[in-house]
C-alpha cells in the first residue's frame, strides 16, 4: 500500500499551495474543571461544504451502478474466504455439540498424527459452557486433512444440566447460567398504577402474549480471518468483519504485535448484518496458530460452527395488554418481557414501539441459556418490537371496529413523516379497494386474500470518525480513499461518486480504495451511521480537493482562483473571456508530480440523523393448509438526501426480504431433552429464496427534503414481519402471534388442529 | 434430482441424460466403496499410497485412494491437479488448483444454497456435490469462464446495470444457474428464471434486481444485441 500516512488534521497542499489555510476565530464551549466555559478557538477558515441543492446533482441522486459490480459478477473480488497465500494452512475448529458438558476425551495424539496435520490446539479441554463453545482447532495443509484431524480428535462428552428453553431456564432450581441465575433484574419503566388505571377504564381492551424466535444473521460468507504472518514483525489480516480498523488492533494482541505493525485487508465481505464487529474466538485462535506455526493460516467457520456460535437476533416473549378510546387513541399499555439472548442480555426496542400511549408500564428481563449471545443484528431490538406492536394495533383496531390505516394515523405523532407515508403505502398495496378494513376476512376457499401494515424508525446518525483523501495524480487519475468497509451497502461506490460529482468526472473516472487498515481511520459499520459518518467526510475531502485545484489553477494561468467550474465538458472559468473548456487530463497535467491531495472530516451539516418507514405487505392464504404466499411488499423510506437511488432500492428491498424471512420461516429451533439445535443449516434453516420473493415496491420517500445523508441498513428490516403477520389474520381471521409463521400456527389460529 | 438447480421436466431427452448420468453415477458409487478405506488412510490408520496418475477418463468402476492426478477441462483449458478421490469439484476448484479459482463460493457444503453452481456440459451443477474425480472428460465451467471484468457477458453486464449484487457471495451461483437458463431459453418468463435460480440463496435479498436483470439479458440475447 503506497499511500503516504493520513495526518489526523484536515489539510491541503499542493506545491505551490502550500502555506496552511487561513484561520479564523470561533467561539464554543469547553470543560474548563467541569464547568462549561465559553471559549475563543482557532479553527481553518475554509467555505462551509454543503451537498447542491437537489435538481442540481449530476451524479447522486440517481441511479449509479456499483463501481465493484464488474468485479462480483464475474467472480473477480476477492472475500477473505478466497485468500491463497505461499504457505498457507487450513484450520478448522470442533465446537461443543451440547449446551453444557464436560470433556471427557480429545485424542490430540491421534490428531497429531494424521497426514498433512501440523498443528492441534486444545481451547478448552475441561467443560465446556454453551452450545458451539469451541473446544479445539486442527490446522492442516489441506482443508480435508484439516476435517480428518478433528474426527481424529474422537471428542467424547458427558452432558451436564443445561438450560436452553425459557421454561426450563426459568425453573427455580434450573442449571443456571449466571451466578445469580438466569432470570434478569426486570428493568422497568412507567407507572404501573396509572398504566391499570387507564386500561380499566378503557371501552376497548385487548391482552395477548407474542413470542420472537431467535433469528440468525446467515451471513453466506462465515466468520473468519486469513492470517499471514510468517515470523518477525509484520502481519496482515484478511478480515470479514464489520470493523476493519478495529479487526486488526485486535489481531496485533494476539500476535503481541504492536498495532501499528498488522495490516487488516477487507475488499469484499460477505454479509455482516450485525454478527461481524469483534475478530470473536475463530480470530483468537488463527492468530495463536499462526504466531506458533509462523506461516498463513486461514479460518473460515463451517456452517455448522457459523449457525451455533456467531450470535443472532434475541428472541423472546411478550404478554401486552392495551386499551384504546372509542375513536382509536391509545389510552394504556401494560408490556410483560422477557428476552432470550443465550449468554447474552438480549436485546428490545420499548414498547409502545413508534406510537404512543396516554399511560404505559414496561417489565423486560432476561432469560440466559446456554447458548451463544446474541449479537447486534440489523436494528438490534426492533424488529422484535415492531412484530407485537404492529400485532395489537390491529388487535384493538379490530376489536374497535377502525380502519387500520386510520387507527395508525390516530396514534402516531401528527406532524410525523408516517401519516403521509401510511397513505402512500396504503395506495400502493391497494387499500382503498380492500373489502377487509375493519373485519379479517371470512376463512373460505383457497386463497384469501389480507392486508397488513407497520411503521419504523431509525436514528442513525454520523459522527466525526472518518478520515478520508482524496488524490487527484498528474495524469488525471483520482483516487478516493478511507479505510472503511464495504458491506454491500455501496459504500465504495458513493466514495467515488461524490468526488465524480465536485469534479464533473464519470463516476468511473475516480477510484475509491476501502477496506484496508493503512488508510485513513473510519467508523465501524453498524447501525447505519457509516454512510451518515463517511460521506460528509468524503464530500469534505473532495471540496477542498477541487479549491486547492481551483488555486493551483489560478496561479499557472493568472486567473482570479474563485471563477472555476468543474463540468463534465471540463474545466470552465467565469472570468476567462471565450471560455473554452480545458480537459481534466490538461487541467491534471500542470499538477507537480507528487499531484494533489485534500484531507477531509466530518461535517456535521453534511449529515442529518432519524429515518421513518412504513410498511404494507399483501398476502394470500390459504385456509384449508395454512400455508401463506406473501404477494406484495410495499416500503415507503425516508433516506434524507439520496447519494445512490438504486444502491438505495437495493437496501430497502434486501431490509424487507429479511423480514420476509423472519415472518414466514426462519427461527432457531433447539431441542430441549437432546440439547441440540435441530436447524444449523441451511435447508432446515429457511431464508427467503426466489420461488418466495414477492412483488417489491421500495420508494425511496422524496419528500424528505432534507439535504443531509443518512444511512438506511436498518429501518426497512423493522417492520415486514408485523405487517405480513397483520395481512396473515386481515386474509382469513388466523392470529398467529409467535414467528415464524408457519402452515401449522396459521392452522391452529383458525381452530382446525390443536 | 439433489445435484443441480436443473429442474427441467422430463422428456426424451431429459430421461436419455438421466440414463447417462444414472451409468456414471454407478461408477461412482462403485468407487465410493474403496473411497471408504482411502478416507481412513488420510486420518491416519493405513498406509498412503504415493501420488499416482488416474486415468483421463474411467471406464466403468475403478479404484481410486491416497492423493491422485487427474486433469479436469476448466475454462476450456486442460488442468493438471492433484486431488483425493472424496475431493468435491468445489474444493478442487478453490483449494486445489494452481492458481485457485475462488470465484464459485462454498457456503454450505451440502446443496442447499447454490453458491458454487458451475457448468459441467452446460448444465448446471452443484460443485460441492460433485466429485471432482468423477468429472474426468466433461467440460467444466466456472463464473470465471463467463467473463472477466473488463469482458462481461450480456447476463453480468445486466447484473451489474440492474444491482443485481449486494455483498456478492452469492451472485457467482446466480450468475452460473441463470446463464443455463437463457442459454437453453432467452425468452425464459420471470417464472422460468425463478424456477432456474429457486436453489440459489441470496441473504443480502437481491432477487428482485436479479430477476429484472435476466429478464433484461435474456431480451438482449433474444434479439442478438
Ligand atoms: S456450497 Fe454447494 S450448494 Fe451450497
Ligand atoms: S448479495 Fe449478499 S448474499 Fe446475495
Amino acid at each position: 500500500m503506497a499511500l503516504e500516512p493520513i495526518p489526523s488534521a484536515p489539510i491541503l497542499s499542493t506545491r505551490e499551495d502550500a502555506q496552511a489555510p487561513k484561520k479564523k476565530k470561533i467561539k464554543t464551549t469547553k470543560v474548563v474543571n467541569g464547568v462549561d466555559t465559553e471559549v475563543e478557538i482557532e479553527v481553518d477558515d475554509v467555505p462551509t461544504v454543503a451537498w447542491p441543492e437537489r435538481s442540481k446533482l449530476r451524479v447522486l441522486n440517481h441511479d449509479i451502478p456499483r463501481v465493484d459490480g464488474p468485479d462480483k459478477v464475474s467472480g473477480a473480488a476477492r472475500y477473505t474466504h478466497d485468500v491463497r497465500l505461499p504457505g498457507m494452512v487450513y484450520a478448522q475448529i470442533l465446537v461443543s455439540p451440547l449446551p453444557r458438558a464436560k470433556v471427557v476425551k480429545l485424542d490430540v495424539e491421534a490428531a497429531r498424527k494424521v497426514k498433512g496435520v501440523v498443528h492441534v490446539l486444545v481451547i478448552q479441554g475441561e467443560s465446556t459452557g454453551w452450545l458451539g463453545d469451541p473446544v479445539a482447532a486442527v490446522a492442516a495443509e489441506t482443508l480435508e486433512a484439516a476435517q480428518d484431524g478433528l474426527r481424529a480428535l474422537a471428542p467424547k462428552f458427558e452432558a451436564l444440566p443445561w438450560s436452553v428453553d425459557h421454561e426450563t431456564a426459568t425453573k427455580s432450581g434450573a442449571p443456571a447460567v449466571t451466578k445469580n441465575g438466569n432470570l434478569g433484574k426486570p428493568e422497568t419503566d412507567g407507572d404501573e398504577t396509572k398504566a391499570r388505571a387507564a386500561l380499566q377504564a378503557s371501552p376497548t381492551r385487548v391482552k395477548a402474549t407474542y413470542q420472537v424466535p431467535i433469528q440468525h444473521h446467515a451471513c453466506l460468507e462465515t466468520h473468519g480471518v486469513v492470517v499471514d504472518y510468517r515470523g518477525g514483525t509484520e502481519a496482515t489480516v484478511y478480515c470479514s468483519t464489520q470493523y476493519t480498523h478495529g479487526f486488526a488492533a485486535e489481531a496485533a494482541e494476539v500476535l503481541g504485535l504492536p498495532a501499528s505493525s498488522v495490516t487488516g485487508i477487507n475488499e469484499h465481505m460477505g454479509g455482516g448484518f450485525g454478527s461481524k464487529f469483534g475478530m470473536d474466538k475463530q480470530g483468537q485462535v488463527a492468530c495463536q496458530i499462526a504466531k506458533e506455526l509462523k506461516r498463513p493460516v486461514h479460518l473460515m467457520l463451517g456452517r455448522r460452527e457459523e449457525f451455533l456460535m456467531s450470535g443472532n437476533r434475541s428472541g423472546g416473549i411478550q404478554t401486552i395488554e392495551a386499551g384504546c378510546e372509542a375513536d382509536g387513541k391509545f389510552t394504556g399499555f401494560l408490556v410483560q418481557a422477557f428476552k432470550h439472548g443465550g449468554l447474552g442480555r438480549g436485546s428490545l426496542a420499548a414498547l409502545p414501539y413508534c406510537y404512543s400511549a396516554a399511560e404505559h408500564y414496561r417489565s423486560v428481563q432476561s432469560v440466559r441459556m446456554h447458548l451463544d449471545a446474541n449479537r447486534a443484528m440489523r436494528a438490534p431490538g426492533s424488529p422484535q418490537a415492531s412484530f407485537p406492536m404492529e400485532s395489537i394495533v390491529d388487535e384493538l383496531a379490530y376489536a374497535a371496529g377502525i380502519d387500520l390505516v386510520a387507527i395508525r394515523k390516530r396514534n402516531l405523532p401528527r406532524d410525523a413523516s408516517w401519516q403521509r407515508q401510511l397513505d402512500r403505502a396504503a395506495r400502493e398495496i391497494g387499500w382503498a379497494d380492500h373489502p377487509h378494513k375493519t373485519k379479517p376476512g371470512p376463512a373460505l376457499g383457497t386463497e384469501c386474500i389480507g392486508i397488513g401494515f407497520g411503521v419504523s424508525a431509525w436514528g442513525g446518525g454520523g459522527a466525526d470518525e472518518c478520515e478520508v483523501e482524496v488524490r487527484i495524480e498528474r495524469d488525471g487519475s483520482v483516487v478516493t480513499a478511507c479505510g472503511s468497509q464495504d458491506l454491500g451497502t455501496g459504500t465504495r461506490t458513493y466514495m467515488a461518486a461524490i468526488t465524480a460529482e465536485e469534479f464533473g468526472l464519470p463516476v468511473a473516472a475516480v477510484a475509491a480504495r476501502l477496506g484496508n487498515s493503512r488508510l485513513g481511520n473510519s467508523v465501524a459499520s453498524g447501525g447505519s451511521v457509516t454512510t451518515a459518518s463517511l460521506a460528509p467526510a468524503v464530500k469534505d475531502a473532495a471540496a477542498k480537493a477541487r479549491v486547492a485545484f481551483a488555486t493551483h489553477l489560478a496561479a499557472v494561468l493568472g486567473l482570479p482562483g474563485d471563477g472555476f467550474r468543474f463540468e463534465p465538458e471540463g474545466i470552465l472559468h467565469d472570468g476567462a473571456k471565450a471560455p473554452t473548456a480545458m480537459s481534466w487530463k490538461k487541467a491534471c497535467g500542470t499538477l507537480p508530480a507528487e499531484g494533489l491531495r485534500a484531507n477531509g472530516r466530518w461535517v456535521e451539516s453534511l449529515a442529518s440523523r432519524g429515518v421513518n418507514c412504513t410498511q404494507a405487505a399483501r398476502v394470500a392464504v390459504d385456509p384449508g393448509t395454512g400455508r401463506v404466499l406473501v404477494l406484495h411488499m410495499v416500503c415507503v423510506q425516508e433516506v434524507g438526501l439520496p447519494l445512490n437511488r438504486l444502491a438505495l432500492r437495493s437496501q430497502i428491498q434486501g431490509g424487507m426480504i429479511q423480514a420476509l424471512g423472519y415472518a414466514i420461516s426462519e427461527g432457531r429451533v433447539i431441542d430441549p431433552v437432546l440439547g441440540i439445535q435441530l436447524n444449523p443449516n441451511f435447508e432446515d434453516y429457511k431464508v427467503p429464496h426466489a420461488l418466495e420473493i414477492p412483488r417489491m415496491t421500495a420508494i425511496i420517500d422524496d419528500e424528505d427534503t432534507r439535504q443531509g445523508v443518512i444511512g438506511v441498513g436498518e429501518p426497512p428490516v423493522i417492520p415486514g414481519a408485523g405487517a405480513i403477520a397483520n395481512a396473515v389474520h386481515n386474509a382469513c381471521g388466523a392470529r398467529v402471534r409467535e414467528l415464524p409463521i408457519t402452515p401449522d400456527k396459521v392452522l391452529q389460529a383458525l381452530g382446525k388442529v390443536v | 434430482m439433489a445435484d443441480g438447480p436443473d429442474r427441467n421436466p422430463g422428456g426424451e431427452e431429459a430421461a436419455d441424460l438421466s440414463r447417462r448420468r444414472f451409468l456414471r453415477g454407478a461408477g461412482g458409487v462403485a468407487a465410493g466403496g474403496v473411497i471408504g478405506p482411502a478416507l481412513i488412510g488420510a486420518s491416519g490408520c493405513a498406509a498412503q499410497p504415493a501420488t499416482q496418475p488416474a486415468p483421463a477418463v474411467p471406464k466403468g468402476p475403478e479404484e481410486l485412494a491416497g492423493e491422485i492426478e487427474i486433469e479436469l477441462a476448466i475454462n476450456g483449458r486442460p488442468s493438471k491437479l492433484t486431488v483425493e478421490p472424496r475431493t468435491t469439484l468445489l474444493d478442487a476448484l478453490r483449494t486445489r488448483l494452481e492458481p485457485a479459482l475462488t470465484g464459485t463460493k462454498s457456503v454450505c457444503d451440502r446443496g442447499n444454497c447454490g453458491a458454487c453452481t458451475v457448468l459441467v456440459d452446460g448444465e448446471p451443477r452443484y460443485s460441492c456435490l460433485q466429485l471432482a474425480s468423477d468429472l474426468r472428460g466433461s467440460a467444466i465451467t466456472t463464473i470465471e469462464g463467463l467473463g472477466t471484468p473488463a469482458q462481461l457477458s450480456v447476463l453480468q453486464q445486466e447484473f451489474v446495470a440492474h444491482d443485481g449484487s449486494m455483498c456478492g457471495f452469492c451472485t457467482p451461483g446466480f450468475v452460473v444457474a441463470i446463464t443455463a437458463c437463457l442459454k437453453r431459453d432467452p425468452k425464459a418468463s420471470e417464472a422460468d428464471i425463478r424456477g432456474a435460480c429457486a436453489g440459489n440463496l441470496c441473504r443480502c435479498g437481491t432477487q428482485p434486481q436479479i430477476f429484472e436483470a435476466a429478464l433484461a439479458a435474456g431480451r438482449r440475447i433474444a434479439e442478438g444485441k
